[in-house]
């Protein structure tokens, strides 16, 4: 069980909120081609070292941050 | 086997055992050569597989399998060893099913008993909704000639007695998919025996090798990796490799891999943890799994429960475990099988998934020529492995996409037509 | 049965006044308070415990402690229970595990007579031929065999199980001196300790030690009772170490429960659990009268129990020394000190149920019936290891020690170094002290960035450098194996020579060893062995044991029973507010996701004729419910729904769907603007929470410059669908403040008013039966009322409540579908027939390019409503669509019922775009086999396509 710093409610158990997982840049849907959206939709760096990841405190102030993870050693800082 | 390989048998374990002889190695220890035909990255199951199958289906013997650790250290010996062909899509069934059988004549094939259990495969449904989706799986497993039916809660009582399939629970037990079939097999013994049997038809198995990177030319990345070009060869831990033909066979690092060859997989790595008792007096016949209490539990032989779930939710390079992971695994279990309290979690672990958006693999040519894949193998990657071996040895002797495989083609992402498993592989142990 | 009990000994933990009767394989004995089961049975003059493994040799007591691989026991319905530690209590039926059909007349013992058959791995060469046979037989054969205890299964319960949370600035695992100072250092220095103990009671290795070691215990165990900022556990072991020191403490001492499983979170972790004494590899090795120097001493001091009459002692250091005092103060005759450190050795011993004789190099053979060893120790090095740290091999000290360890992690006592008992309290003291350092350090950045009220008063305290003297690194004899092989791995009857064969097999390394000859893989998971595998497989590949590295110790360090793991089970069940009403009028109750819902009040058939003919109610709480509030509401509808909204009107409903950024139909339900800048939206049950979080996500991260405000009100407000050609005439009765007549009160239109005298409702003309109908959305606390009043009200025009399948086929008969049912996890708009709702000329919708792209594809399957040919044929949901008599599919049913108001099998399917035209005959395959045709309708509904059943 890590710990997940919520920049509002302060350092969590992470079972308090839900990972979803690494930031993606969405494209303009209106122009963006199938394969911009579809790398948009299915290519993720899933790198083992150092990730920009979105939570969401669910049990908490029901805010979506972002911090930075280590994925090899779950380490975390804080973006902010 | 070919002439040089030595047979097991009874007669040998007795021959052995009144003269104390020592038995030869299983496979050799081979020289590093600096030229193959074919480099295969990863020493588990998949990569065993085909190496195995290249060279006794094809005649292509000039392989190395390469891993960085040691033979199957990976999800091959990780993971629970269920095998079933009571998929979804009409080719995901066929294609489990081959592997069922390639099972079930392994031993006889390999001349190594991986003890193939028959146990028969539960897979129990506690909402209406799941129900519908068992008869969905039954109907479309019959058409293709798989012994795959739905069966009333008392019926299950008979597989499982000691499951509570009374109607008043959290979870109550409406009925089954049932599936005579599945069951379990040594998974370790899988490894070692496509390993000694590839072995002894010339392929080279280099343990403690890690690939540091893959050698490409010709394509519009840096270094000349990427789409377009074309592959020459592994750089390794214990040096370069030239190879026309570099097949990633790996798991958990499959999409960093392949990041080498500039060939980039819509794949996000997450643990999968799995868990074991001590033994006890085997009560338990069949596999049973429950897809709403993301758990699955067979008995071992040594009486052992093994225990597994649905993938970590937080996608990470960690297998230390969770503690979560085991209270959820027993509440769960709990719910299935009140009477077993008193049993005691003897050891957890965890291996990597490499999880796909459709809970498919991705198998066979990418842009990269010479560049094959066979990953993303999620948390089915073990039933999978003989067939996946067969047709990706068909595929490289070939250089065409084998039919079985093609709809796990890389290029359905870019195409968008994804495969349907995703309603049952989801925990589909 | 002769007694073995001593005379009594001053450290000893037995109450003589307290007799305990308990069986021992059906036999009564009885032992005193304070014995552990073993202890008990050895004063009784009990030998075997045990039969081994695969050659049900017999076993006796080895180490005497929990890591003992002879003591699994059955004790009453509890299998594997470990009798070196496990305290006696009374009635306890104690039996052995591994016999057939006792103990004494065993048949697994024809096992020993091939064992030397029984190779390592014998079982992956062998039983192979002929294939019948391994299906069939030798398998269950094989299943006979298995080890451990039996499970109660039929009779057992899951007992009353809590958990803990806790929240120590230390966690001290250990309480031997080191452990027992670390604490009071750490306490003394303001932290608030947890101190745990695997044993009865705490103080390690001095509870069997000299008048001096028993003094110093008094003083610690005296200091650490007064220290009001230490918690003891006793009998109590951490299983766990977790990331960011999220520590499992299984707690065996609570009054009520059997096991508690303890969480904490701790700032600093130290770990100090001794060293486990490590047994020698040697011919015979396993045979009762073999035991290690501490279960002699712990036999003798704890228990006043004599472990033999005359005795050899193999020794390697001053424990082994210490034994030799014990033995002869116990009155047993040491006829032989073999002291390995001057180069004397033992060669085997010679016995079956009991050691008769010793064999020593030299030559000579000893008659003894005891033979202790004191050879060595293994670092439990476990939660060092899920903390990611790799121990390495000190070869003059013959064992392994912790090296770089993470701050959150100290360690201290036998695990770090020897030290005599003032070095070692030493050690801890200081350990203890910059323990609490760290942590206290570590609570005061997290309350800096926890909200303001919990916000630490004054500066972090200054980081202590450590300057602890390290404890000393003892030279020891590295003694592993003798000049005979005997066993590793006595739980799996893994021998030095089965390690060697698989070697030399081609299974060199230590974690493909381990999985070849399944050494360490035991109840103990190595905590004897590991040491003893990697120092055979390194004899055997010529290499330094400091090379080979071992295996990896995962959690737990001990075993924890699944229900104390489980806890007290919480999975709540959603009621609505008039799910007891429900209950009590007869209703079947059906688990529906996180809901209780009701199926049926007895005849679903019935109620859903009701409707059509009449009017009936139905409870529809579990529907999502999501109120949206501010200016910019239709611009988030824009973006979440497929569909047009800016142009909706105040008091008008439209329906919605919403498609995930892949273009698959995710959730849908109809909206309704109760005002300017008020919504209410509904979603699918099962979507409800989904959807919120999916709201807030565009809300906060894609466009935080909309002012809307969100809050899910899925079970505030209690949903009554009145439907039926009478209900408007029935909620008129109830409702004053709103002109329900079809003018003023259009389908699609919603309003808010006041119903059977409750305010604040909001009444919706909508309907998924295809009848006239309102929904009306009522504050939960007068649910009841309004239900019940309906009821009343109605009682002239029949109103009667339907369940959830009557529904089912009310909407199925009107063709409606259901996300989730008739669609799957593939299934894009166009096969859903979103075709008419669906704006591809937007510029921003969730899912718009695959949106786009879905219509320009031809291949996708189509949702058509299906009528059986033959009107009393009911395919089953999920049949399959075939071409003809092959197996090719081409489609499934999705939804299935009989139509009471049409007399017929009704059913909707997803098909192959070929087979959507309307007339088209379809094959459907039934779960019998047969072969039915049936026709593709021309629109969803079966019945009233126009809607003019739904608009009066």
């Amino acid at each position: 069980m890590i710990i997940v710093p919520c920049p509002h409610c302060g350092p969590r158990n992470s079972v308090d909120l839900r990972n979803c997982g690494e930031v993606v840049n969405r494209p303009n849907p209106d122009t963006a081609t199938l394969t911009e959206w579809r790398t948009y939709l299915y290519l993720r760096e899933n790198a083992a070292g150092w990730v920009s990841e979105t939570w969401y405190c669910r049990a908490g102030c029901r805010r979506y941050f972002t911090i930075e993870r280590n994925t090899v050693t779950n380490e975390i800082r804080d973006q902010s | 086997m070919p002439q040089h390989a030595y047979k097991y048998s009874a007669a040998k374990l007795l021959r052995h055992g009144l003269t104390r002889g020592t038995w030869p190695r299983m496979w050799r220890q081979p020289e590093f050569k600096d030229t193959y035909d074919v480099v295969i990255i990863g020493g588990g199951l998949h990569g065993l597989a085909t190496a195995y199958y290249l060279a006794t289906e094809h005649g292509i013997t000039n392989v190395a399998v390469l891993d960085k650790g040691y033979l199957g250290g990976g999800g091959s010996g990780r993971n629970t060893a269920i095998v079933r062909s009571n998929y979804l899509t009409p080719e995901g069934v066929a294609f489990y099913d081959r592997s069922l059988h390639l099972y079930n004549t392994m031993a006889d094939d390999l001349n190594l008993n991986v003890m193939f259990s028959r146990r028969g495969h539960l897979t129990l449904a506690h909402t209406d909704s799941a129900l519908r989706t068992m008869h969905w799986r039954a109907e479309v497993n019959k058409l293709q000639g798989i012994d795959s039916s739905v069966i009333d809660p008392s019926d299950v009582k008979k597989e499982a007695p000691s499951l509570d399939v009374s109607p008043n629970t959290r979870y109550p037990i409406l009925g089954a998919l049932f599936h005579p079939p599945g069951g379990t097999v040594r998974h370790d013994a899988v490894v070692w025996g496509y390993a000694r049997a590839a072995d002894h038809h010339g392929v080279h198995l280099h343990q403690q090798t890690e690939v540091l990177d893959i050698l490409c030319e010709g394509g519009t990345g840096p270094e000349g990796k990427g789409p377009g070009g074309k592959v020459t060869g592994v750089r390794t831990s214990r040096g370069d490799i030239s190879a026309p033909i570099v097949v990633n066979c790996t798991a958990g690092w499959a999409s960093l891999i392949s990041n080498m060859a500039g060939v980039p997989l819509p794949i996000t790595t997450h643990p999968l943890q799995a868990a074991v008792t001590e033994p006890t007096k085997v009560f338990l016949p069949t596999v049973v799994v429950s897809g709403s209490l993301h758990v699955y539990v067979s008995q071992t032989d040594r009486g052992e429960l093994v225990f597994g779930a649905s993938v970590d939710p937080v996608g990470t390079y960690r297998v230390n475990g969770t503690l979560e992971f085991t209270e959820e695994l027993a509440g769960h279990v709990l719910e299935l099988m009140p009477g077993i309290s008193k049993m005691r979690l003897m050891r957890q672990w965890s291996g990597l998934c490499d999880m796909t958006p459709d809970y498919s693999p991705v198998m066979g040519f990418t842009p990269v020529e010479g560049y094959l894949v066979d990953v993303g193998w999620g948390t089915y990657g073990f039933k999978a492995g003989p067939v996946s071996g067969e047709t990706m040895a068909r595929t490289i002797a070939t250089g065409k996409t084998d039919e079985m495989i093609a709809p796990f083609n890389l290029s359905r992402f870019t195409e968008g037509d994804l495969v349907g498993e995703k309603g049952a592989a989801a925990v589909g142990h | 049965m002769s007694s073995h009990r001593l005379p009594p000994q001053p450290g000893e933990v037995i109450d003589r006044s307290t007799v305990i009767n308990f069986t021992w394989n059906g036999q009564p004995v009885i032992g005193l308070a304070g014995d552990t089961i073993a202890s008990a049975l050895a004063a009784q003059g009990v030998d075997v415990f045990s039969r081994s493994m695969k050659y049900h040799r017999h076993r006796g007591i080895m180490t005497a402690d929990h890591w003992d691989p002879n003591l699994s026991l059955q004790v009453d319905d509890e299998p594997n229970v470990r009798a070196g530690t496990r305290l006696l209590a009374e009635g306890m039926q104690v039996s052995t595990q591994n016999v057939w059909p006792s103990l004494q007349h065993d048949v697994g013992v024809l096992n020993k007579a091939v064992g030397r058959f029984l190779s390592a791995g014998f079982y992956y060469k062998t039983f192979m031929k002929p294939k019948f046979l391994w299906d069939n037989v030798y398998q269950s054969v094989l299943r006979k065999f298995a080890p451990g205890g039996r499970v109660h299964w039929k009779t057992s319960t899951h007992g009353a199980y809590d958990k803990r949370y806790a929240h120590p600035d230390v966690l001290v695992a250990g309480g031997g001196p080191a452990g027992m100072a670390a604490a009071l250092g750490a306490a003394q220095a303001g932290a608030s300790v947890l101190l745990v103990e695997m044993a009865p009671e705490l103080g390690g290795h001095l509870c069997w030690g000299n008048d001096a070691e028993r003094a110093a215990l008094d003083k610690l165990t005296t200091a650490v009772i007064a220290e009001a900022n230490i918690e003891v556990m006793t009998r109590s072991t951490v299983t766990g170490r977790y990331d960011h020191n999220w520590v499992a403490v299984m707690q065996g001492d609570h009054p009520l429960a059997p096991e508690r499983l303890v969480k904490a979170r701790v700032g600093s972790l130290v770990v100090a659990p001794g060293l486990i004494e490590r047994p020698l590899i040697f011919s015979g090795n396993d045979i009762p009268g073999v035991m290690l120097s501490g279960a002699a001493r712990r036999l003798i001091n704890l228990w006043a129990v004599k472990p033999g009459q005359r005795a050899v002692v193999l020794t390697a250091n001053a424990e082994g020394d210490a034994a030799v005092k014990d033995l002869q103060a116990a009155g047993v005759e040491v006829v032989e000190v073999v002291d390995v450190r001057t180069g004397a050795m033992v060669a085997s011993a010679v016995g079956k149920s009991r050691l008769q004789k010793v064999v020593l190099e030299d030559g000579r053979t000893i008659e003894a019936d005891l033979l202790v060893t004191a050879t060595g120790w293994t670092a439990p090095t476990s939660l060092l290891n899920m903390a990611g740290n790799r121990p390495v091999y000190d070869p003059q000290a013959a064992r392994y020690f912790p090296e770089n360890l993470p701050e959150e992690i100290l360690t201290s006592g036998g695990i770090a170094g020897n030290g005599s008992t003032d070095e070692l309290i030493a050690h801890g003291s200081a350990t203890g002290v910059l323990a609490a350092n760290r942590s206290l350090r570590l609570r005061h950045s997290r309350r800096a960035a926890t909200a303001r009220s919990r916000s630490p008063e004054g500066p972090a305290p200054e980081a202590l450098t450590d300057t602890r003297t390290p404890l000393r690194r003892e030279a020891h004899p590295e003694c592993y194996r003798a000049s005979t092989h005997g066993f590793v791995d006595y739980a799996e009857d893994v021998s030095s020579k089965d390690l060697i064969q698989a070697a030399g097999e081609g299974f060199d390394s230590i974690e493909l060893m381990k999985r070849y000859t399944t050494v360490t893989m035991g109840p103990a998971q190595g905590k004897l062995e590991t040491v003893n595998a990697a120092a055979v497989l390194a004899e055997s590949r010529g290499m330094d044991l400091a090379d080979i590295g071992t295996t990896v110790w995962r959690p737990p360090f001990a075993p924890i029973s699944l229900g104390a793991l489980a806890g007290r089970i919480f999975e709540p069940v959603r009621r609505s507010a008039l799910q007891d009403w429900h209950e009590a009028h007869g209703a079947t109750a059906l688990l529906a996701g996180q809901w209780v819902r009701p199926d049926h009040y007895g005849d679903a058939v019935a109620e859903a004729q009701n409707v059509r003919n009449g009017v009936g109610i139905i409870d529809v709480t579990p529907l999502g419910k999501i109120d949206l509030q501010g200016p910019d509401v239709a611009k988030l509808l824009e973006l979440v729904y497929v569909n047009r909204w800016e142009s909706l009107k105040v008091g008008r409903v439209r329906y919605g769907a919403m498609v995930a950024e892949d273009g698959v139909v995710s959730d849908d339900g109809v909206t309704g603007r109760l005002s300017e800048n008020h919504w209410l939206m509904t979603t699918t049950s099962s979507g409800a929470g989904a959807v919120w979080e999916m709201l807030e996500d565009w809300l906060q991260t894609g466009h935080p410059e909309w002012q809307v405000h969100v809050t899910p009100v899925t079970g505030g407000l209690t949903s009554i669908n009145v439907a039926g050609p009478h209900s408007r005439q029935l909620l008129e009765r109830l409702v004053s403040n709103v002109d329900l007549s079809s003018d003023a009160f259009p389908y699609f239109s919603v309003r808010q008013g006041t119903v059977a005298d409750v305010p604040d409702c909001v009444i919706w003309r909508i309907g998924f039966t295809g009848e006239l109908s309102f929904e009306v959305h009522v504050p939960s606390g007068h649910a009841l009322a309004v239900w019940e009043a309906l009821l009343a009200e109605g009682q002239d025009l029949g109103c009667a409540p339907f369940g959830v399948e009557a529904q089912r086929i009310l909407r199925l008969e009107k063709g409606h579908y259901i996300v989730g049912q008739d669609t799957d996890g593939l299934s894009k708009a166009p096969t859903a027939g979103l075709g008419g709702l669906v704006k591809l000329d937007k510029t921003d919708t969730i899912g718009l390019p695959e949106l786009r792209a879905a219509y320009q594809r031809e291949d996708l399957p189509i949702l058509v409503a299906v009528q059986p040919d033959d009107p009393t044929v009911l395919p089953e949901e999920a049949a399959q669509i075939v071409d003809g008599q092959t197996a090719t599919i081409l489609g499934r049913v999705t939804s299935s019922r009989h139509s009471p108001t049409l007399g017929r099998s009704i059913c909707l399917a997803q098909v192959a775009p070929q087979l959507a035209a309307p007339g088209t005959v379809i094959t459907v395959l039934m779960a019998d086999g047969r072969r039915i045709p049936a026709t593709v309708q021309e629109h969803h509904a079966h019945l009233d396509h126009q809607g003019a059943r739904q608009r009066v």
